[in-house]
């Protein structure tokens, strides 16, 4: 591994780059480039290199950006090097030609304080720069605040960060430093918690509503996850906005995927059933009401599709916030 | 009793979707086998309806709920599009399916009507909430809308009531206005949706937001800039057995008026104040209304009827519209029409809108194409290649998407330039499937957000415009047939754009 990183020399490769592919376009309707942030991907080495390649690859279509992937080497002696790429894809009948480019680093642990500076000359300007740190370690390493200094977003993944308590403290205290944050603990939960919000849509069960005096949150692990604890977190703060304070109870049992939530029971007095969204075999979601029971399909939790859904929300997400606050509380009472 | 659902979080969730019941008149149809059930399906199977929603079906044939079941399963099964099928989804959305056998002319339909939706519901919590879906053929709208009327079941003693028609919107405009007062006996204008499924359309949608949520269109949006706009609409397939319905119908009346007025009023119209549905559809209706009407003597020089003739194509031989079953043999309707429209106000005054379709044209295509005046001075080598003017194209169907066409520089020591396309699609672009015009309109009308809906004065603007070029297309004979299947239509509508230096685009 070479020593430095010219970020001039870079931009240097990449407008070769597009020389290149342009001139393998020539004769027919040439290349488009498109761009609308840039997304830098801070992983460990070891990190599947290729998964993490078909995420982006499969991201780019709606989120077309110049991807800088860093792959960090647990290793005290400063290194650093690069190499661009593009990811292409024909989407018009294979007719034309769209691109967006790459940057791939590897850095050793000792460079991470000097990174900042190799990525500022190369982030897109005038476009949102996205921080998604898939390892708690780098998140936890003395200079990583002075890379996420330059995203306006970092996006993390608490289930990797080991006891839930802890994460959610820590992830709470950036939150407060001014990192604007997201958390795929948090992302999971968003199609459960539109079940949830769909069923008080409808005017009868909203009169139910005042009636729960229990929310019973069940998941498949020895203690309850990042996710339970946002989703009871997220539940109360509901409640309490109608004026109800139910209590909240935690119960692990064996479902269907791992470490994830499985069931949500919502009661009444006396156990009196009044929602509950259970997860089956599958993908798919069971949501009952009294006596009316329906299915849904809930989609794939892939990274692709965590990360799909943070990239559409580049500004603060207050909803997330307040429920990172309560969770943490919750988690550490 | 909380007001408010405490649970929202708009950033991130659907749009908000209240409990309903939904009442298909004709539900043994084609269009509720074909676009109806396939489209609630895909929305129960996207979590994008309430648990209870529950849909009473309404036809003549005696079926029980189940058997309406099985056959609105093996429909869905046959026509969902890019969608999987999932058993327990369709088992559990199944279970809100209702049937109930009858025919609108027996009076005792609509209170029974009104018992059964009292029983679904207490069964689903619907709230009191019905959608009416009329998917019957035209000439029982008015006696359904009498019968709701009469039976009190078009006023809801709790919760909302909405009916939705599906086109033609009467057959002139007094036919329209007659349709519209016996519909207003029973329901609010605000209650009624006549559904136009190519407003539902991603691209026709997206023409809201490339004009108004971007800055630097606008601008050029006006006679200063646009030379001209072509909007087409081809459909490669002949009548395919609705030759007797077709010939009462013809092109300028089936397509014209409604689908491709409504979608030049959504390229042409002023920007609305709000995206709220009322602004967005007074913007609409007030061009519609600033479409000039022609006088008799202007009619034949600005506009083109066409029909079909036999032709041989690809190795086959495709009969001319005459020789189509259930047409006569001296059949006068138009199987092409093409008009050529014009705005009276100021941002449009002296830009021709040329409106074009028809039926055995070369290829399905709907399009819209704004030619920009070419640069002012020719100043690269002259020829006309250098001179292409910049077109915006924004395709509606098959493939939804937006193309820029402007001119570069070709690679090399002269100065010679070449046209080159920017195109952004919809599908490939953002990678997910884009729900079916069908879905966008049901959820829509359940939602209770009329934006993509037709409203009266509308269609009595748009009728208006059209009735004064059926009149004299009524009283003229033309020799028909005067296109050849696969062709792009008459030569006289090559001839009445040429006579202001134009040409149609060949899609």
């Amino acid at each position: 591994m070479g020593g430095t990183i010219a970020p001039d020399r870079i931009l240097h490769e990449m407008a070769d780059l597009w020389v290149s592919l342009g001139k393998q376009g020539e004769g027919q309707t040439g290349v488009l480039r498109a761009c609308s942030m840039t997304l830098v991907v801070a992983a460990e080495e070891s990190d599947d290199e290729q998964a993490i390649g078909e995420t982006l690859a499969a991201l780019m279509p709606e989120h077309p950006s110049r991807a800088i992937v860093i792959r960090f080497r647990a290793e005290d002696q400063r290194a650093l090097a690069a190499r661009v790429f593009a990811q292409c894809w024909m989407p018009f009948g294979h007719r034309q030609q769209i691109c967006c480019e790459q940057i791939e680093v590897t850095a050793s642990d000792a460079s991470l304080p000097d990174l900042a500076a190799v990525v500022l000359p190369l982030k897109v300007p005038d476009l949102p720069v996205i921080l998604w740190c898939r390892s708690p370690r780098l998140f936890h390493l003395e200079a990583f605040p002075l890379l996420s200094s330059i995203a306006q977003k970092v996006v993390l993944d608490s289930l990797a960060f080991g006891e839930p308590p802890a994460a959610l403290r820590d992830i709470r205290a950036a939150l407060a430093r001014g990192t604007m944050l997201a958390d795929f603990s948090w992302t999971r939960l968003t199609r459960w918690r539109e079940l949830i919000a769909q069923i008080f849509e409808n005017r009868a069960q909203l009169t139910n509503l005042a009636r729960v005096s229990e929310i019973a949150l069940t998941y498949s692990s020895p203690a309850p996850t990042a996710s339970a604890f946002y989703m009871a977190a997220w539940l109360v703060d509901g409640f309490q906005k109608a004026g109800v304070q139910p209590r909240v109870t935690f119960a692990s049992t064996p479902g269907p995927h791992d470490r994830q939530l499985n069931r949500i029971d919502l009661r009444a007095q006396g156990g009196e059933p009044i929602a509950s969204v259970g997860l089956l075999e599958g993908q798919a979601a069971e949501i009952r009401i009294g006596e009316l029971t329906s299915r849904a399909v809930l989609p794939p939790l892939t990274d692709y599709a965590l990360m799909r859904e943070e990239l559409s929300i580049p500004g603060r997400d207050p909803v997330f916030e307040r429920a990172l606050a309560a969770a943490a509380g919750l988690a550490l009472s | 009793m909380p007001l408010e659902n405490p649970f929202q979080d708009p950033l991130r969730f659907e749009r908000r979707v209240p409990e309903c019941a939904m009442v298909i008149f004709g539900a043994n149809g084609d269009l509720t086998k074909r676009k109806l059930l396939p489209a609630l399906y895909r929305l129960a199977y996207e979590r994008r309806l309430d648990a209870g929603f529950a849909v009473l079906g309404i036809s003549r044939t005696r079926l029980s709920d189940d058997q309406f079941r099985d056959k609105m399963c093996a429909s869905v099964k046959q026509f969902l599009e890019d969608s999987p099928f999932d058993a327990d989804v369709w088992t559990a959305f199944a279970q809100g399916l209702f049937y109930m056998a009858g025919d609108i002319d027996d009076p005792g339909l609509f209170p029974a009507l009104e018992g059964r939706l009292k029983e679904i519901e207490a069964a689903r919590h619907t709230g009191g909430n019905v959608l009416f879906y009329l998917s019957t053929q035209p000439s029982q709208y008015i006696p359904i809308a009498q019968g709701l009327g009469a039976a009190n079941v078009g006023k809801g003693q709790h919760g909302w009531r909405r009916i939705v028609i599906e086109k033609p919107f009467g057959h002139d405009l007094a036919s329209a206005r007659e349709l519209s007062d016996k519909l207003h006996d029973a329901f609010e204008e605000s209650e009624v949706y006549r559904i136009d499924h190519y407003l539902g359309k991603e691209t026709v949608q997206n023409i809201l937001a490339l004009r108004f949520g971007n800055g630097i269109f606008e601008p050029l949006w006006n006679r200063r800039y646009v030379n001209h706009v072509q909007i087409t609409a081809a459909e490669s397939i002949g009548v395919e057995g609705r030759g007797a319905y077709y010939q009462e119908a013809g092109a300028l009346r089936d397509m014209i008026q409604n689908h491709l007025s409504q979608v030049m009023a959504t390229i042409a119209m002023e920007p609305s104040a709000t995206f709220r549905p009322n602004s967005v559809r007074d913007e609409r209706s007030k061009l519609l209304r600033s479409i000039r009407i022609m006088k008799p003597d202007e009619v034949l020089q600005n506009t083109v009827s066409g029909q079909y003739g036999p032709a041989h194509i690809g190795g086959e031989d495709v009969p001319g519209f005459r020789q189509e079953p259930g047409v006569k043999p001296d059949a006068q309707t138009d199987t092409y029409a093409a008009v050529t429209f014009f705005v009276d106000n100021w941002r449009w005054a002296g830009v021709p809108f040329y409106l074009r379709s028809g039926k055995r044209l070369p290829k399905r295509v709907t399009e819209i194409a704004i030619q920009f005046n070419a640069a002012p001075l020719a100043i690269f080598n002259g020829d006309e290649v250098n001179t292409a003017p910049n077109l915006l194209i924004l395709r509606i169907q098959p493939e939804e998407g937006i193309s820029l066409k402007f001119l570069s520089k070709r690679p090399g020591s002269g100065m010679n330039l070449r046209p080159v396309s920017m195109d952004f699609n919809y599908g490939s672009s953002f990678g997910e499937r884009s729900p079916t015009a069908y879905e966008t309109l049901l959820l829509d009308a359940i939602i209770g957000d009329a934006t993509l809906y037709t409203r009266q004065d509308m269609v009595e603007a748009s009728w208006t415009v059209v009735d004064a070029i059926q009149h004299v297309w009524d009283a003229t004979k033309f020799e028909f047939p005067n296109y050849a299947a696969g062709s792009w239509g008459p030569k006289a509508a090559d001839d009445m754009l040429a006579r202001r230096g134009h040409v149609w685009r060949q899609p």
